[in-house]
């Protein structure tokens, strides 16, 4: 599954694409490419995010790089501009790159083979180019989609975020693309009141291996208005998740923390092998 | 018992989450299968009828689930077999019923696993 974990082994030292995506919007694609890239780029990997939202850029704000941008994903597609010239690196770390997406061009101003064109200029320079995705299904999303090895589909614990991830995942196993989830924006608290649905529900309703489980986190907002990756942040819970996630997706085995097993009650029962 | 102990101890309200469960399972099997919830109730019948064919069965028992098992939706249908139906045609040997006692021990519900949808 992972085949290129130490990157530096590869046996065709070409990067691993991943492609972020949710089908619904709002549910943290954006901010889960940054603070993945940016925990990634911490770990020594070389990392290029890709912001493949035509029209609708954030990931430049997401990151603050909005003032630098000269060129963007659609001149590299074009021939515009050379590769090299389109990414903008990082104030934070030389590992972590950006290409930015066009924010005056239409969605469907650039195809698939265009974007696999684009992915090819950069897989020799970086151990992973993660992709953020439009919302929907989109051209956005299959141009997204197109050159990716996997995808981490992102969603929240809430009936509609699930829904559309559920078909998301459908329509990347039919183009062959295995994903992983990552659940957003838990609140433990509500999970053990009963008001939330918990990791397991996610996983038993979607069936799809969990990446990684991010709670509701203040600091997020507090990254987003600076611009600075939340894994900066050694004291914030949703950092420190996406630090695991990191090391989960270069392979380490890092298990998922159970903060969503129940009340210290239906715990403290199980440990005693009470059924509750 | 435990969880109105629990409720009491740790004040739990309503279990919303219940409802979200609920929901989803609704939508998300209308969403995998592409079928309306009458398509589906007319499916659960009509499967019903054809394994009635050969089976008596406890129709309450019945139950068709849908499951994603890697890169596929599986239809889990359970329908749990009474006792062989007398004189019909589905061949293999075993117990040869005249079909009398009506509540034969009923077997363990066999699981019918069919067609990727």
């Amino acid at each position: 599954m992972n085949s290129r974990n130490s990157a530096s082994g590869s046996s065709k030292d070409l990067g691993e694409v991943i492609v972020i995506t949710s089908g619904k919007g709002g549910v943290g694609k954006t901010t889960t490419t940054a603070s993945l890239g940016a925990a990634l780029a911490l770990r020594g990997k070389r990392v290029l995010v890709v912001d493949a939202d035509i029209g609708l850029r954030n990931l430049d704000v997401i990151l603050g790089l909005e003032n630098r941008i000269v060129f963007n994903v659609v001149d590299v597609a074009k021939k515009i501009c050379k590769p090299s010239q389109a990414i903008i690196k990082s104030k934070r770390s030389n590992n972590l790159y950006l290409l930015p997406a066009s924010q005056t061009d239409d969605k469907d101003v650039i195809d698939e083979a265009e974007i696999r064109f684009v992915l090819e200029q950069f897989r020799r320079e970086f151990h992973y180019i993660l992709v953020d995705s439009p919302a929907g299904i989109e051209q956005g999303f299959r141009n997204a989609c197109a050159g990716a090895e996997s995808a981490i589909v992102v969603t929240t614990p809430e009936v509609s975020a699930i829904r559309d991830a559920d078909r998301v995942v459908g329509l990347l196993s039919s183009k062959g693309i295995e994903a992983r989830l990552i659940i957003n924006r838990i609140d433990f608290d509500m999970v053990r009141r009963g008001d939330m649905l918990s990791v397991k529900d996610v996983q038993d309703i979607l069936g799809v291996e969990i990446l990684g489980v991010i709670e509701r986190d203040e600091q997020i907002i507090v990254a987003a208005n600076t611009g600075e990756p939340v894994v900066y942040n050694p004291k914030s819970k949703a950092g420190q998740a996406f630090t695991r996630i990191a090391g989960r997706v270069c392979g380490e085995q890092i298990a998922i923390p159970n903060f969503g097993g129940g009340s210290i009650w239906s715990r403290l029962t199980r440990r005693l092998g009470v059924a509750t | 018992m435990f969880n109105a102990l629990r409720k009491r101890l740790f004040g739990e309200s309503s279990e919303s989450k219940s409802a979200a469960k609920s929901r989803l399972h609704f939508v998300l099997v209308q969403d995998r299968t592409g079928l309306t919830n009458d398509e589906m109730a007319g499916f659960r019948e009509e499967m019903v009828k054809v394994i009635e064919k050969y089976f008596v069965i406890d129709k309450e028992g019945f139950d068709v689930k849908y499951h994603r098992i890697e890169d596929h939706t599986t239809l889990l249908i359970n329908s749990p077999v009474i006792v062989r139906r007398a004189g019909s045609a589905a061949s293999s040997a075993s117990r040869q019923t005249a079909a009398p006692a009506p509540k034969a021990p009923s077997e363990q519900p066999e699981e019918a696993v069919a067609s990727n949808v």
